[in-house]
């Protein structure tokens, strides 16, 4: 195996002074589905926005390799044109902006001139079509007034169109009722293939049923407590996070009531 | 030019009235926050050595409808001496800016004059401009515009810089419109000025019963604005809709102010401003509604949203009310604040640098009045003008 797509070593990160990743070390290549999983407030959104280079989230120690290349000093625009895609949890309303617009402008800025703008509309429609969504869409303004549901579509949509070397889902599976669970789960499986990875950030277990992942890490207080196959999934669904969370529990039992 | 008697007469008593008012200071309501020093003294005898203006305009390819007149002031004074008579300074002067009402109405000779009689619908738009020539310290443009009953326009309305536009320039500017009974008119006023022009700019808007205005002021030109925009609803039924567009950047200095003048019963006036400013620019927007006791049953809305997109950039927003009836509808609101963060992110996030992500922002952020703006054909332009500044600023 040559250089790993993405290699983080020993990453430290702080959000607003406190430390909540304390060390984290994984290693994804091309073409492998990761999922990452742990309860809420184990720093699963940390480390994604972190990848993606959010202004408040400060790497104080570590590295994030990707394609070999040191990302830290690089902003969130320049990892995005390199091919980091980030499917948003609570992605944004931009009102007055249209999901075509948008998209349109996102390609010429990650394609450059290789973009086609003839080709666009129709490429647009077919990944729309493939995600079933109504035509329409393409006219709405961004995230505004979109249910659960079509917010996590219109993120895979971009995630079509955008064609990224890595992809991190973070938690793309929340808010969505089983149909459209499989849409989208549907459609990131349409676009697995040799020359992409993922990185399925979630706290369920349901979604890893529909994208079977070739590795699963466990995350609790910001590190990564286990790592193993796919089957580790189906451990976690049964008896949950409490056997990694022991030391914390007992630590609040301290606490005086 | 000989001017006709009435008119010499209102410019010696213009005159007058500028001599004998005083010079306004900071302690003015009307001047707390744009110094009063910064406007340009100029006596009030003052003779241009150049011509300072020109106006233009295109028409649309069809033949105007018979009656429909569209020319320049200084032929409109000589050729339609009734219609100047009876229109030209008759629409009332805002109080906070008398002195500078007073200084046009003694030297305007250039500007616009368009008249539409009753009955007239001008299906296409006109386009009209004026164009700064060559300044020599001061240009009073003025337009003059009456719609007649039940006729329609629609009139986009251009201010624009002089090829050589370093020379610093006063403009002092009014615009008098008066809307028949249920006359509609949809007026642009796209103002481009050079960035060494001071600007005053006065402009009322008379609306007798049923009458409809759509009333759309685009700033992004000139190095400061201080603005008065007045609707006098004074026919019961009127409806007036004001959207207002303001980019700044460098060190641009608007101050904008508005009155929704309800004076009569069922009137209705929904204003919508947005700005967005940049580098050092600065905006103040001041809105007052006011409803009087004849004006029952009426609605006013008002909002203002500034976007400010560098630390150095700073706006203030006062909503004011006046309400004497007790049977009305009024809402206001103001907002103040930076590019939302997590839209930036978002937008960076797929591939926009800053400032890109940024203009797509302001861009969506104005779209909210421009979608308000009927004509798609007069939509697109106008979103484009504010793009290409949004782009080409500085």
């Amino acid at each position: 195996m040559g250089t790993p797509l993405l290699e983080i070593t020993g990453l430290h990160v702080l959000v607003e002074g406190k430390e909540i990743l304390k060390g984290i070390s994984l290693s994804v290549e091309k073409g492998q589905v990761h999922a990452l999983m742990g309860p809420n407030g184990s720093g699963k959104s940390t480390l994604s926005n972190t990848l993606m280079g959010h202004p408040k989230y400060q790497v104080t120690q570590g590295k994030i390799l990707f394609q070999g290349e040191d990302l830290t000093a690089l902003k969130t625009d320049a990892r995005a044109r390199g091919g980091i895609f980030l499917a948003f949890q609570y992605p944004t309303a931009i009102q007055g902006v249209s999901v075509a617009n948008f998209i349109r402008t996102a390609m010429k800025a990650r394609f450059g001139e290789k973009f086609q703008p003839k080709e666009f509309r129709k490429e647009l429609k077919a990944a729309m079509a493939s995600l079933g969504v109504d035509e329409s869409f393409a006219t709405r303004y961004v995230n505004d007034g979109f249910s659960g549901g079509e917010k996590k579509r219109h993120e895979i949509l971009q995630m079509a169109m955008l064609k990224p070397l890595l992809a991190i889902l973070d938690e793309t599976d929340s808010g969505l009722d089983i149909d459209a669970l499989r849409t989208v789960s549907e459609g990131i499986n349409r676009l697995r293939g040799p020359s992409l990875g993922i990185l399925l950030i979630t706290h369920y277990q349901r979604l890893l049923n529909y994208i079977e992942p070739d590795v699963v890490h466990v995350l609790v207080d910001g590190r990564i407590v286990r790592s193993g196959g796919k089957e580790l999934a189906l451990e976690l669904e049964a008896k949950g996070y409490a056997p990694y969370e022991t030391a914390k529990t007992e630590q609040k039992e301290t606490v005086p009531q | 030019m000989s001017l006709p008697d009435h008119l010499k007469q209102l410019r010696r008593n213009a005159r007058e009235r500028y001599e004998s008012l005083p010079w306004p200071t900071k302690t003015d309501e009307e001047w707390r926050r744009t110094d009063p020093s910064l406007i340009p003294s100029i006596p009030a005898d003052w003779e241009p050595t150049s011509s300072g203006l020109k106006a233009g305009w295109d028409l649309p390819t069809q033949d105007l409808p018979s009656g429909v007149i569209l020319t320049d002031l200084e032929t409109a004074v000589q050729q339609f001496p009734e219609l100047i008579e009876e229109y030209l300074f008759q629409s009332g002067t805002p109080e906070g800016l008398a002195k500078f009402v007073a200084l046009h109405q003694a030297l305007a000779t250039q500007g616009l004059f368009c008249y539409i009689p009753d009955g007239v619908k001008v299906e296409l738009p006109i386009k009209t401009w004026v164009e700064m020539v060559q300044s020599d310290g001061a240009v009073f443009p003025h337009l003059l515009l009456i719609v007649g009953q039940g006729s329609e326009l629609t009139l986009i309305d251009e201010r624009r810089p002089a090829a050589d536009g370093t020379t610093p320039v006063l403009s002092d500017e009014m615009a008098e419109i008066f809307l028949k009974k249920g006359a509609t008119l949809r007026y642009v006023h796209l103002q481009r000025w050079g960035p060494s022009v001071t600007e005053l700019f006065i402009q009322r808007a008379l609306l007798e019963q049923d009458a409809q205005l759509l009333n759309i002021t685009i700033g992004l030109g000139g190095r400061l604005t201080k603005a008065e925009i007045e609707t006098v609803l004074s026919g019961s039924g009127a409806r007036s809709e004001l959207l207002g567009i303001l980019f700044g950047s460098g060190r641009q200095h608007f101050d904008f102010r508005t009155l929704q003048d309800h004076r009569a019963q069922r009137t209705f006036s929904d204003l919508l401003y947005k700005g967005a400013l940049t580098d050092d620019a600065e905006s103040i927007y001041a809105g007052l509604i006011r409803i009087t006791k004849q004006a029952q049953k009426s609605d006013a809305y008002q909002a203002n949203r500034t976007v400010l997109l560098s630390d150095g950039a700073k706006a203030d927003s006062i909503p004011m009310l006046e309400i004497e009836a007790d049977d009305v509808r009024c809402t206001h609101g103001v907002a103040v604040g930076p590019v939302d963060e997590e839209q930036l992110f978002y937008l960076m996030s797929r591939g926009l640098p800053h400032l890109e992500a940024e203009q797509l922002i302001v861009e969506g952020f104005f779209d909210q009045v421009f979608k308000r703006i009927p004509m798609e054909a007069l939509r697109e332009q106008l979103a484009a003008e504010v793009r290409h500044r949004l782009i080409h600023h500085g």
